[in-house]
């Protein structure tokens, strides 16, 4: 934990950069919803430089392919993409691609790319990647998307190239779904989605009552989420977000709550006080069959399922404050597993079942630690105060969270290793309880 | 400050011990029979010396410490409709006991009046645990309500968490103010 706190230290050379993606988007954006703003405030110091020069026709085009990339590559936290005013010159292609102006720079990978209005409409979008020190093209693509379309190729290429040069896929074509609260607002609550660049907001449901604990499905086609809409009662709801249908499938008397969806997408882990105190079932989404998973005077509440299925990670009152316990759902059996410290609660857990992601109490502040479950270390990679619902990419890189920033809530993103911070600060209102949506 | 924290507790730790011996005892199965016991809370109250003066609290400041106790908060009748928490607990605070007997008594009087227990928690720690931490709190107000007698039929509980805060700041007097249970009449209303 300590050597994590120097490395922090070690990375106070902050990449202070703001992007304008979304100054700039918003003179083309119809949707006049309120959109997340995106800002790197903490880089990698051996990020990777790159350049990402302007495609070719962009400036006529309703979406800067190339602005997108850059900025996708940047809120990575892993390049350091080379501003376009300090380009020694701008290769539209292989032909005019001249390394030595990019060496000199110490760059290491160059985008170029076009983009072509077609007659029948759309556009033609292509991009290489080339490695500036072997002098070599990496790989190159041509889409043909409809305009309405041009984000999704922007976020599609930025994916390519990070898992090109990094190895892991990438989280630019994901979602992200969240609530915002407007006092002043006749519908205080509502439940929002958007592009994990902020953009392209849409919302679900608004309501006079609290909206609470959004997840997504394993496919990303649905969503569940507890609403107190009904008389000011709680309820679990499903929704499909292409159909928009939803359906309540909890509304027992006490809580219902804490809903999150098995790996197979079959069943709905939830919390219910409907026998005495907080508890929790897993109800079998087909059958509707409930089954208690908990018993335990204490509170037992915030069930995520792990990865194979088989268990569920909660937290528990059940040894004073709120630590975190690991479930077998088979037979029942609990195992604490946080130690540090006198409270724990609210985890996530990595893809790949490595990392527990959860809210960790010291000094009255809350912040975001991370459990490396085969090493058993644990370090608290955020600074603020008053971090809240951390939520993990589909690829493991990233985790974002609810914090506050001048007593707002605000969206933050931090990596695994706490090296990597963007803030997504919201222009108006309140944001809160991220979830990140799988690869869609 | 502490030297005047203690007076304090004195006073409503007095009134609760008074108030007690006119309560039924804690098996709160024999308050669950109910109109014939509205009449029969006199011949327990033990003689009383004369009518207690109402200490003169007005001098006790105000803390976000000793808010949620403060007689200032609840006037004894079913015109206070919210009741305070200390942080981290769900025990009824002693200055809000004369106030949920007036509640009790007025729900005793009245059977269709059905009340809502509305938990709350401050915003500090997660969102689904503070749901359960105020659920925690409307049972105990519950709890003393059944105590007096009230019956279960009009008593119903939500547990809002930190979701519907009373006051928007985030120092510790807005906290204080927001760790509560609000009496909601749905029905009855006094």
């Amino acid at each position: 934990m300590i050597g994590v706190l120097r490395m922090q230290q070690a990375c106070k050379r902050k990449v202070w950069t703001q992007i304008s993606i979304a100054l700039m988007a918003a003179l083309w954006m119809v949707n006049a919803q309120a959109e997340l703003l995106i800002k790197v405030t903490e880089g990698r110091v051996d990020a990777v430089p790159i350049a990402v020069v302007p495609f070719d026709g962009a400036q006529n085009a309703p979406e800067d392919v190339s602005q997108i990339v850059q900025a996708d590559l940047h809120r990575s936290g892993q390049f350091k993409p080379l501003p376009p005013e300090d380009m020694l010159s701008r290769p539209r292609n292989e032909q005019e691609m001249i390394y030595r102006d990019f060496k000199v720079l110490g760059t290491e990978y160059v985008i170029t790319g076009s983009m072509k209005a077609q007659e029948t409409g759309g556009y033609e979008v292509s991009y290489a990647l080339f490695d500036v020190a072997r002098q070599k093209k990496l790989m190159s693509e041509t889409y043909r998307p409809p305009e309405s379309q041009l984000r999704d190729v922007a976020h599609a290429i930025s994916d390519r190239i990070y898992e090109q040069l990094t190895g892991i896929p990438g989280a630019f074509s994901t979602k992200i779904l969240y609530v915002t609260h407007n006092r002043h607002d006749a519908n205080p609550y509502q439940l929002q989605y958007a592009d994990a660049d902020g953009h392209r907001v849409t919302t679900i449901l608004r309501s006079k009552e609290p909206i609470m604990s959004p997840t997504w499905s394993p496919d990303g086609r649905k969503i569940a989420y507890v609403s107190f809409e009904d008389q000011g009662r709680p309820a679990i709801y499903i929704h499909s977000l292409a159909t928009t249908e939803r359906e309540k499938v909890s509304s027992f008397s006490g809580i219902n709550g804490a809903p999150d969806w098995s790996p197979d997408g079959q069943k709905l882990a939830l919390t219910l006080s409907r026998d005495g105190n907080p508890e929790i079932y897993m109800l079998n989404l087909s059958t509707k069959g409930l089954t208690r998973l908990t018993n335990n005077y204490g509170i037992d509440t915030e069930p995520r399922w792990l990865p194979d299925g088989e268990h569920l990670v909660f937290t528990s009152s059940r040894s004073g404050g709120p630590q975190i316990y690991k479930l077998n759902i088979n037979d029942k059996s609990v195992r604490r597993v946080s130690f540090q410290g006198a409270y724990n609660a609210r985890s996530d857990v990595t893809p790949d079942g490595r990392y527990l992601v959860y809210v960790h109490r010291r000094n009255g502040n809350f912040n975001v630690g991370v459990q490396d479950l085969q090493r058993g270390t644990f370090n608290i990679v955020t600074r603020t105060d008053m971090d809240e619902s951390p939520s993990v990419a589909p690829n493991g890189s990233m985790v974002i969270y609810g914090t506050q920033h001048g007593g707002t809530g605000v969206l933050e993103a931090v990596s695994i290793d706490g090296r990597v911070k963007v803030e997504l600060p919201s222009k108006e209102g309140e944001v809160r309880e991220p979830a990140w949506s799988p690869f869609l | 400050m502490r030297s005047l924290l203690n007076p304090l507790f004195a006073i409503v730790l007095a009134a609760a011990l008074a108030a007690c011996s006119s309560t039924p005892t804690e098996d709160d199965t024999s308050a669950t029979d109910n109109m014939s016991q509205q009449t029969d809370t006199s011949p327990v109250t033990p003689v009383e010396p004369s009518e207690p003066v109402k200490p003169d609290t007005s001098s006790i400041p105000l803390t976000a410490d000793n808010f949620y106790n403060h007689p200032s908060n609840y006037d004894g009748t079913t015109d206070s409709r919210v009741i305070y928490f200390a942080f981290d607990s769900n025990t009824v605070p002693a200055a809000a006991f004369e106030t949920l007997r007036a509640h009790a008594t007025y729900l005793k009087n009245n059977a269709n009046a059905k009340i809502r227990l509305e938990g709350h928690a401050d915003e500090r720690g997660t969102r689904e645990y503070n749901v359960a931490l105020s659920e925690r709190r409307s049972k105990a107000v519950e709890k003393f309500l059944r105590v007096q007698g009230v019956a279960s039929s009009q008593l119903e509980i939500v547990s809002y968490g930190e979701e519907k805060p009373a006051a928007f700041g985030h120092g510790e007097m807005d906290w204080a103010k927001n760790r509560r249970v609000e009496i909601n009449y749905l029905s009855g209303r006094p």
